[in-house]
């Protein structure tokens, strides 16, 4: 085996979980922004709470699955 | 008459505020564990790293971006929610300064009431309008400048998050 490959492998195994343990924190962090309502009292300000809240739900859901994705794909390595 | 002057509820605006806050530390902690457990795979070379190494990283850096984002907004909401509670107040001072005037209000607006009274008392109330207006413009607009920047600001982080993260 070349000397460059050599590490220990359980070391990926650490970077796979703390992959997984964020793809899960990003995912609850997701569901916990669409769980509450901060009643603003204006249309206009809700909209554009609104929207930042969905938006950021959304970015944060679909980082989750990226981050399961690269967890999967280091533990078959 | 309006029910209340000022709409809104502060508390559940400061939850949602504290609640993006706490989920953006959240973040943060495990992007820096990620970013400390990548750094000990200095060794790990060869295609299979060199695949992996740039997804890990754009990971970590989408994730310091969503926390960011979400400590500002958290941030914006509970600064509002405190202008909102402020607001609440100036437009109760401001009610009772229209009710103990003797006068109404449509919507925002200071207006006399309709019926018979002496003239004298119409002429009391009448001179009391403009300052009784007043109170509740000063309450009006305070809430007006708060709900401007909150979503001003809320757009302005909508744009952020919908930006890629910066390449280092």
């Amino acid at each position: 085996m070349p000397a460059e490959h050599r590490m220990d492998p359980t070391w990926l195994d650490v970077v796979a979980a703390e992959l997984a343990r964020s793809s899960a924190v990003a995912l609850e962090a997701s569901d916990e922004l669409l769980a509450h309502f901060g009643d603003t009292g204006d249309a206009t300000a809700q909209r554009a709470v609104d929207a930042l809240v969905n938006q950021a739900a959304g970015t944060l859901s679909a980082l989750s699955e990226c981050l399961g994705d690269t967890s999967r794909e280091l533990q078959g390595a | 008459m309006t029910a209340t002057l000022v709409c809104g509820d502060h508390v559940s605006c400061s939850r949602v505020g504290g609640g993006m806050r706490r989920e953006a530390s959240r973040l943060r902690q495990h992007a820096q564990s990620l970013e400390d457990a990548v750094g000990e795979l200095t060794v790990w070379k060869g295609p299979e790293a060199e695949a992996a190494r740039p997804a890990i990283g754009a990971s970590w850096d989408a994730l310091r971006a969503a926390a960011d984002v979400l400590d500002e907004a958290g941030g914006a909401l509970q600064r509002y929610a405190t202008d909102l509670a402020e607001g609440h107040e100036l437009g109760r001072r401001a009610e009772l300064r229209v009710h103990s005037a003797g006068l109404l209000l449509d919507g925002t607006r200071v207006v006399e009431p309709r019926g018979p009274s002496s003239a004298q008392e119409a002429e009391r109330r009448c001179s009391q309008v403009p300052v009784v207006q007043a109170r509740v413009d000063l309450a009006t607009a305070h809430v007006g400048r708060a709900r401007g920047r909150l979503a001003r600001q809320m757009a302005s982080l909508a744009q952020a998050l919908a930006r890629p993260p910066a390449a280092p």
